[in-house]
């Protein structure tokens, strides 16, 4: 109730005043007005901003308000208005939560806008489908990325690493690591730790011709996949070519701190979106090659929608929220302030709209997510109810692995065990 | 009737802030919690009724409710003891009557004021990492530094130092109660030779007591609490491998983490019930080493 009496307020003074420029405020007189609520940083919010400023140019008659929060709170607050069933009309949606969040009807289907005012007919089917439950287009995909492993160039050229980056093999890391550390005398590690990454391990069981969870939500990964990988990265540790073990332990370090960005290693393992990201706090310039393959193995990565826009179920105004969205993917003006900030666009009108303006780290990632195409496997299907925990119980337990404090075949049991167990009280 | 208004009226016009504040806001949340604590509830779909199910849970399948009892005891058990010594030891300094002791108090009390910022954790955070300052200042004496926050050994003790520094507040009392000793009594110590310990077992001890038993039960429910140092050191996560996973902690993230609002409720009526033991335990055992000095035998 005091919502609206404030934003019609607003409104009013800003028709009275006709001048107030601030973005994500109504500008002008708006007689409809909507919500929409993103994860972001620093860039992001900046970009986001400009574009529901121009959109409120285009669109004298709407309002849009930008609510931004770190994804670090996003889910906390986001469950919390879905409690007080007061969404906001758009909100950004992960892939990992998109099927909880429509389970609970949070969400409300976007089929009956296609090809009437959500134009995405020509849009890349794939990554398109990664938004469907059950058939229903409940997200529109607003970027895609895939796994990275970002490398310092200088250092793997002063390595004299000549492995093609796109096929090679854990045994090719290996070996690089160990040239790096050597050439910069201990100074510059290898790579960093990713003992405790489950997104890697995740493709390590993949190349193991497993899925972790199968799709009746179930943990399928064995105690075997865990030991192997733990076991792999205890020899790197102990040959002295990986980071230290006391930053590895410290979970979720800002991009600032990883190897890569400081100089304590030459490898880092990020998703593709975040490249522009990483070289932005990186001193040398960054590379990208494949999380390495197993010799023999099936494909560990794949192409995923890292973001998309859904349709809240307390969404007043759909008319409105929907030419915003239908703008977000489709005019050029928008997209171009985009840019590839929130992963690679899935229309290819506006991919090839973008190109001539790449900077080069933006083309790296063009470049990359293009030479990745052939030797990438299906999109899994997303993740049950509980996989944050079981992410969390990936990290609490491998510290123990990383320190040495428990053998690496007992902790690999233990949790397995207790991924089913999260699983298994989540449904 | 009338002679217990008579009497009590001035505490409860000074109490009435309060009871307005806990009848208007906190009754209701109260409540609610204790509803939800029987129901599994994820903020999005309705509460279900589950019954017992959330305690059931906790004490017969939950390792680490355990493990955040086992860590948040242990917390206690140290910090509560190392807390109060501090603070007993500086108060007496203190009171030993030098001029300057509004300053020395105002200086003492500072962190207190400043312990339960977030601004502090961080540093604490920054103080005891691998390259922080104190194994810089370890290293100059020739001692090589443990990485203290992130080895799942040290990194308990490190929260307890924090709490230690924390001394002020039951300083203060101490403070106050040092001062209600009549001077008297040591004088006729000294007269009769008593050397300085004694003083201390046989006077100060004893008729301190009431405060250090004020200030055992305000502390050790505070510690029990403990939470944003904790969250701040351990990035929210009570890593390493649980080690700083204060039952607050596991309760936060049960409920705002994994959005389980049911089962952290469950979490938050048993560590009143935890409290509410100590505390009880506190006051029962009161009577055999509590004496007051107005207290007819």
């Amino acid at each position: 109730m005091t919502r609206l009496t404030r934003r019609a307020l607003l409104g009013t003074m800003g028709a009275a005043a006709a001048a107030c420029a601030l973005p994500a405020m109504p500008a002008f007189a708006a007689d409809r007005s909507i919500r929409h609520y993103w994860w972001g940083n620093p860039e992001r919010d900046k970009r986001t901003f400009a574009v529901i400023d121009t959109f409120q140019k285009k669109n004298a008659g709407i309002a849009v308000s930008g609510e931004t929060i770190g994804w670090g709170d996003y889910w906390t607050k986001m469950a919390t208005q879905t409690a007080g069933r007061n969404m906001a009309d758009l909100v950004q949606m992960d892939y990992r939560f998109l099927f909880e969040y429509v389970n609970r009807g949070a969400l409300k289907p976007l089929d009956e806008f296609v090809g009437k005012s959500l134009m995405i007919a020509d849009f890349d089917k794939g990554p398109l489908d990664g938004g469907k439950v059950d058939g229903k287009l409940y997200a529109l995909n607003i970027g895609s990325n895939s796994q990275v492993m970002v490398h310092n160039k200088r250092a793997f050229q002063e390595a004299g690493i000549d492995a093609d980056l796109i096929n090679w093999t854990w045994d090719d890391f290996a070996k690089a690591c160990e040239k790096i550390t050597a050439k910069s005398g201990g100074k510059m590690k290898g790579s960093d730790d990713l003992s405790l990454m489950i997104e890697t391990f995740e493709s390590w069981v993949r190349q193991n011709g497993r899925e972790f969870y199968s799709p009746d939500g179930k943990v399928t990964a064995t105690a075997g996949d865990v030991t192997s990988w733990w076991q792999m990265w205890a020899d790197l540790r102990k040959a002295g070519v990986v980071r230290d073990k006391n930053k590895t332990v410290i979970l979720d370090p800002p991009i600032a701190e990883s190897g890569i960005a400081v100089g304590d290693t030459a490898m880092s393992h990020y998703w593709s979106n975040q490249l522009v990201g990483i070289q932005a706090v990186a001193k040398d310039k960054i590379g990208a090659a494949m999380v390495p393959h197993k010799a023999g193995g099936k494909p560990g990565q794949f192409i995923k929608p890292s973001m998309f826009l859904s349709l809240s179920r307390d969404a007043k105004d759909t008319g409105a929220a929907i030419a915003y969205m239908n703008a977000w993917v489709n005019d050029p003006d928008i997209t171009g302030i985009l840019g590839l900030e929130r992963g690679i666009p899935c229309s290819p009108k506006i991919r090839a709209a973008l190109a001539p303006k790449l900077t080069e780290v933006e083309k790296l990632s063009v470049d990359y997510f293009t030479a990745i195409q052939s030797k990438v496997g299906p999109l899994p299907v997303p993740a049950p109810k509980g996989a944050g925990e079981v992410r969390d119980a990936f990290m609490r337990i491998g510290t123990d692995v990383v320190l040495g404090k428990v053998e690496v075949a007992k902790a690999a049991g233990t949790f397995i065990e207790d991924a089913q167990a999260i699983i298994e009280r989540a449904q | 009737m009338k002679r217990f208004f008579a009497r009590n009226a001035p505490a409860y016009v000074f109490l009435l802030p309060w009871l307005i504040g806990f009848f208007l806001l906190a009754l209701g949340p109260i409540l609610a919690s204790l509803y939800l604590s029987f129901t599994r509830y994820d903020m999005v779909s309705a509460p279900r009724w589950i019954g017992w199910g959330n305690y059931e849970y906790m004490f017969t399948r939950d390792r680490r409710f355990w493990k955040a009892l086992e860590v948040t005891f242990t917390y206690v058990a140290l910090a509560v003891p190392a807390r109060l010594i501090m603070a007993l030891g500086v108060a007496m300094l203190l009171d030993k009557g030098l001029r300057t002791i509004g300053l020395y108090r105002a200086i003492f009390y500072l962190p207190s004021l400043l312990g339960a910022s977030i601004a502090i954790a961080i540093l604490w955070r920054q103080l005891f990492a691998a390259d922080g300052v104190v194994n810089q200042v370890l290293a100059m004496v020739g001692i090589q530094g443990a990485s203290w926050i992130t080895d799942p050994d040290t990194s308990l003790y490190t929260l307890v130092v924090l709490a230690m520094w924390q001394f002020g507040s039951p300083m203060l009392i101490f403070l106050a109660g040092l001062r209600g000793i009549p001077r008297d009594l040591y004088e006729a110590a000294e007269i009769d030779g008593t050397p300085g310990w004694r003083q201390f077992t046989r006077i100060t001890l004893p008729l301190l007591a009431p405060v250090i038993f004020f200030n055992l039960v305000l502390q050790t429910i505070d510690s029990f609490k403990t939470f944003s140092s904790a969250f701040i050191i351990s990035n929210g996560t009570g890593a390493p491998a649980d080690s700083l996973l204060f039952y607050t902690v596991y309760l936060f993230n049960e409920a705002f983490k994994f959005f389980r609002m049911g089962y952290a409720s469950a979490l938050a009526w048993f560590l009143l019930v935890i409290i509410a033991t100590f505390t009880a335990i506190a006051f029962f055992t009161s009577k055999y080493w509590v004496h007051y000095e107005n207290e007819r035998d």
